[in-house]
C-alpha cells in the first residue's frame, strides 16, 4: 500500500516533467519557424515593421528566458504577436496567395493548437498530482520523499485571452 | 474523479487482457482435445500438445502483429502528411493532450465514414480513418472522432479488442471443425460404440453451436461499454462535446452500413461498419442516437 502510493506520487510527478518537456518541444518548433515567417512576410508587409519587430523580439525573449515563469510570459507574447501578423496579412492579397505563407500559417496554427493541448495535459497532470498529495494517504507520504509541494498550473496570460486588436 | 476512472479502466483492461489470453488458450486447447478424442483417441495426447503449441503461437502472433492484419484487411494505406496535414495535426495534438506517443496514421478509401485504432499498447498503435470521414467532417468534428480513437489507445482498449478478435476468429474456426468432425464421427460406426464417446460428442456439438454465440455476445457487451467510455474520454481531451455529437449526426446520415469487414474486427470501429438484423442482440456499438443524446447532455 505504502509502496503503491510512493510509486504513484513519483509517476505523477514525472508525468508533469514530461508534460512540460512536451510544451517545450512545441515552443522550440515554433521558435524555429518564426525567422522563416519573418523573411516571407518582410517583402510584402512594408508598412508593418512594428508588428514584425514585435514577433522577433518576443521570440528572442522566449529563447533567452531562464526560468519557466519568464518563458511562459514570453510564450504568450509571441502568440499574440503572431496572431497580429496573421490578422494584418488579411490586407495583403499577394502575401495570402503565396504558397510559402500558406504552408507556414498552417504549420504555426497546428503548433498553436498542440501547445494548447500540451498545456491542457500539463494542467491535468498537475491537478492529479496535487489531488494525490493533498489527500490521505498521499499527504502523509509525499513529504517523506521530498515531493510535498503542490505544483504550479500553467496559467494563460491575461493579454492572450483578449482578441487581437488590429489598427488600420 | 474522471481521472481516477480512466486509471481504473486502464488497469481493468490490462488485467482482463491477461485473463482473456489465458481463457483463449485453455478453452481452445480443451476444444481441440475433445475433437481429437472423438476422431483419434489413440493420439489425443499428441494432439493436445500440438494444439497447445499452435494456439500459443497463433495468439502470440496476433497479439504482436494483429494490427498489421487488421490494417491490411481494411486496405489501409499510410497517410500522405502533406496532403492530410489537418488529420496529422489533429492526431498529433490529441495524443499530446492524452500524454501518449503519436500513433501511426492510416487512410482507408471508402464511401462510408468510419475510423478505428489498433495495436498492442500506446507505443505500438495505429489510427485509421476513411476518406469519406475526412471529406465530410470539419476540424472540431474530426478532432472529436480522433479523440475517441486516441482514448481507445490510452485506455488499452486496443489490446483487449485485438485479443477479442483473435478469440472470435479462432472460435469460429474450431466450431466449424467440431461440426465437421461430428458429421464424420457418425459415419465411423465402430467409434460410436466406444464408451463415453456419445457424451463427448454431445458436449462437442453443444460447444460448436453455442461457443460462437456466447463469444459474440461477450464481444458485443464489452465493446458497447468501451464505446461510451471512449466518447466521454474524447470530450475530456477536446473539451467540446458538440464536435463529436455533430460528427455522429453526419455519420448517421451518410453511412449505409455497407463497409465489408469481418465480424471478428467490427467491434474495433468508431461506428458499426455492418448493420444486420441481429443488431439488437449482438450490436458491438450502442445506437448512434443514444451516443449523441449522452454527448449533448454533458
Amino acid at each position: 500500500m505504502v509502496i503503491y502510493y510512493v510509486n504513484r506520487i513519483t509517476v505523477l510527478s514525472n508525468r508533469i516533467d514530461n508534460a512540460w518537456s512536451q510544451i517545450d518541444v512545441q515552443l522550440k518548433k515554433r521558435a524555429d519557424l518564426v525567422p522563416n515567417l519573418v523573411n516571407t512576410v518582410k517583402g510584402y508587409m512594408e508598412h508593418e515593421k512594428d508588428a514584425i519587430r514585435m514577433v522577433t523580439k518576443a521570440r528572442e525573449r522566449m529563447l533567452g528566458a531562464s526560468d519557466m515563469k519568464e518563458r511562459m510570459k514570453a510564450e504568450g507574447e509571441l502568440s499574440t504577436a503572431l496572431k497580429t501578423i496573421f490578422a494584418l496579412a488579411e490586407n495583403y492579397p499577394a502575401l495570402r496567395a503565396s504558397e510559402n505563407f500558406r504552408l507556414l500559417q498552417e504549420q504555426l496554427d497546428g503548433i498553436e493548437s498542440k501547445i494548447a493541448y500540451a498545456r491542457q495535459f500539463y494542467n491535468d497532470s498537475v491537478l492529479t498530482f496535487n489531488n494525490t498529495i493533498s489527500t490521505i494517504p498521499g499527504s502523509w507520504l509525499a513529504g517523506l520523499i521530498g515531493k510535498g509541494m503542490p505544483r504550479e498550473y500553467f496559467a494563460i496570460a491575461e493579454e492572450e485571452r483578449r482578441p487581437v486588436e488590429v489598427k488600420f | 474523479m474522471e481521472r481516477v476512472s480512466f486509471f481504473d479502466q486502464m488497469a481493468k483492461n490490462k488485467r482482463n487482457s491477461i485473463l482473456l489470453a489465458f481463457f483463449i488458450f485453455l478453452t481452445l486447447t480443451a476444444l481441440v482435445y475433445v475433437v481429437s478424442l472423438i476422431l483419434v483417441p489413440e493420439l489425443s495426447l499428441l494432439f493436445l500438445v500440438i494444439a497447445g503449441v499452435v494456439v500459443a503461437v497463433y495468439a502470440y502472433g496476433s497479439y504482436n502483429y494483429g494490427d498489421r492484419v487488421v490494417l491490411g484487411a481494411t486496405n489501409a494505406r499510410p497517410v500522405d502528411e502533406r496532403e492530410q496535414i489537418y488529420l496529422v495535426n489533429a492526431v498529433e495534438g490529441l495524443s499530446i493532450a492524452a500524454g501518449i506517443p503519436k500513433p501511426k496514421v492510416y487512410v482507408i478509401d471508402s464511401n462510408e465514414m468510419n475510423a478505428f485504432a489498433t495495436g498492442k499498447d500506446p507505443e505500438h498503435a495505429s489510427v485509421a480513418v476513411t476518406t469519406a470521414l475526412l471529406r465530410n467532417l470539419d476540424r472540431s468534428e474530426l478532432e472529436g472522432v480522433i479523440g475517441h480513437e486516441i482514448s481507445h489507445i490510452r485506455n488499452y482498449d486496443i489490446r483487449f479488442a485485438t485479443l477479442v478478435s483473435v478469440l472470435v476468429g479462432l472460435v469460429a474456426i474450431i466450431s466449424d471443425m467440431l461440426l465437421r468432425s461430428w458429421r464424420y464421427g457418425i459415419r465411423g460406426e465402430e467409434r460410436e460404440e466406444r464408451e463415453g464417446l456419445g457424451f463427448l460428442v454431445l458436449i462437442g456439438f453443444l460447444l460448436a453451436v453455442f461457443a460462437p454465440l456466447v463469444v459474440r455476445f461477450v464481444q458485443a457487451a464489452i465493446s458497447r461499454e468501451h464505446e461510451f467510455l471512449a466518447d466521454a474520454s474524447s470530450v475530456q481531451l477536446t473539451r467540446y462535446p458538440e464536435g463529436l455529437a455533430s460528427a455522429l449526426e453526419k455519420i448517421m446520415k451518410v453511412n449505409r452500413g455497407e463497409m465489408r469487414v469481418s465480424e471478428a474486427v467490427s467491434h474495433m470501429f468508431f461506428v458499426d461498419p455492418n448493420r444486420s438484423p441481429l443488431d439488437e442482440l449482438f450490436a458491438t456499438h450502442p445506437p448512434i442516437e443514444e451516443r449523441i443524446r449522452i454527448l449533448r447532455s454533458m
